[in-house]
């Protein structure tokens, strides 16, 4: 019999919530009160996150988020800033037990095997993408998808981003840069390294049909099915609890 | 105050900022883009520094210690790189 796994889609929040849902889930897991899981969420506002070793103040233009409504939110995972549009961005959480088949004890081997239920679901859409080593997906050498993995309390927890479009002058409001000078220059480095699913096929992708795609991908690469599951009681009030105590406050975010 | 930044080569980005008395690192933080396993570990690496000599060798030592001895897993760089931005701050530290 396949082996099932819970999918949520958990649509529009805060990025405070977002990150204390994820956080929220990996306890349930770890508890064994859920299964493995995938979620996919999205970002409203538009949010910039950091990642857990950065300073918040070296990376983001904070009177900029500010100006613009933009939330700041440090993650529970290493890697670098990514700044998630609400409209141009759909972000994915795999939590998994750390005894399961798909997890090595070698961190890079788990990114590659991880991230190629994405590769998976993007070739459906007819992309080709591939992984890149340490953590991203690339589509002809462009950066497509970025993935942060975290272990702990027997459980894997990898999310990422996909980029669905691409807007750099926006990024570039929000996080900060060396000096005025090369923002333009920046800009144009990330147009050179950076592509998005619309720009590299030329049309306009829904959410919907790129999630239908990436779930395919995962239940294809996983030998799993995904069932759609709504999170838990326990998990929203964990989350609210987290979002509150934790990832929306200044001791947090600002720790670095 | 010592501030350096360190791309590694194929791997990630260090930022280090150190204050010294003497020759001894006084206050540390490291941050960058890389991932360490356990993340809280970091914390604990900045405050074993403090009070260490600014000579690459110790500092490599140190850092490579104490993550044999809690386990710790480094992706995107190595503890020698981690010493070598160290110094490079410590070199710009007036």
């Amino acid at each position: 019999m396949t082996e099932k796994w819970r999918l949520l889609d958990t649509g529009l929040h805060d990025a405070f919530y977002n990150m204390a849902l994820d956080e929220a889930i990996a306890i349930a897991r770890s508890s064994n009160l859920v299964p493995n899981t995938l979620r996919f969420f999205r970002w409203e506002p538009s949010a910039v996150s950091i990642g857990y070793f950065q300073g918040m103040e070296d990376e983001i233009d904070i009177a900029a988020c500010k100006e613009r409504g933009i939330d700041y939110v440090r993650r529970r995972t290493g890697g670098g800033a990514v700044y998630h549009d609400k409209d141009g961005e759909l972000t994915y959480s795999l939590i998994l037990s750390e005894d399961h088949r798909l997890i090595s004890s070698d961190f890079q081997e788990t990114y590659r095997m991880l991230c190629s239920g994405l590769v998976s679901g993007l070739a459906r859409l007819g992309i080709p993408a591939e992984f890149k080593p340490i953590n991203d997906i690339t589509v002809q050498g462009k950066k497509i998808s970025g993935n942060a993995q975290t272990r702990g309390m027997n459980v894997v927890h990898q999310h990422g981003t996909i980029l669905r479009k691409v807007e750099p002058s926006l990024m570039f409001t929000v996080l900060k840069v060396p000096s005025e000078k090369i923002r333009d220059k920046l800009i144009k480095s990330v147009e050179e390294r950076v592509t998005s699913i619309n720009a590299f096929l030329g049309r306009e992708v829904s959410f919907e049909e790129l999630k239908d795609a990436l779930i395919n991908g995962f239940e294809e690469s996983f030998k799993v099915k995904l069932v759609q599951r709504q999170v838990l009681k326990f998990e929203q009030q964990l989350a609210a609890k987290l979002r509150a105590q934790k990832y929306d406050t200044r001791e947090w975010n600002f720790k670095r | 105050m010592g501030k350096a930044e360190y791309k590694v080569m194929g791997g990630k980005l260090i930022k280090v900022q150190l204050t010294t008395k003497g020759k001894l690192i006084n206050k540390i933080k490291i941050t960058g883009d890389f991932f360490l396993h356990p993340e809280e570990l970091i914390e604990e690496l900045e405050k074993r520094l403090m009070g260490k000599s600014l000579n690459e060798n110790i500092l490599t030592q140190v850092i490579k210690d104490m993550m044999e001895k809690s386990n710790a897993t480094l992706l995107g760089a190595s503890p020698e790189d981690f010493a070598r931005c160290i110094m490079m701050a410590g070199e710009k530290d007036d």
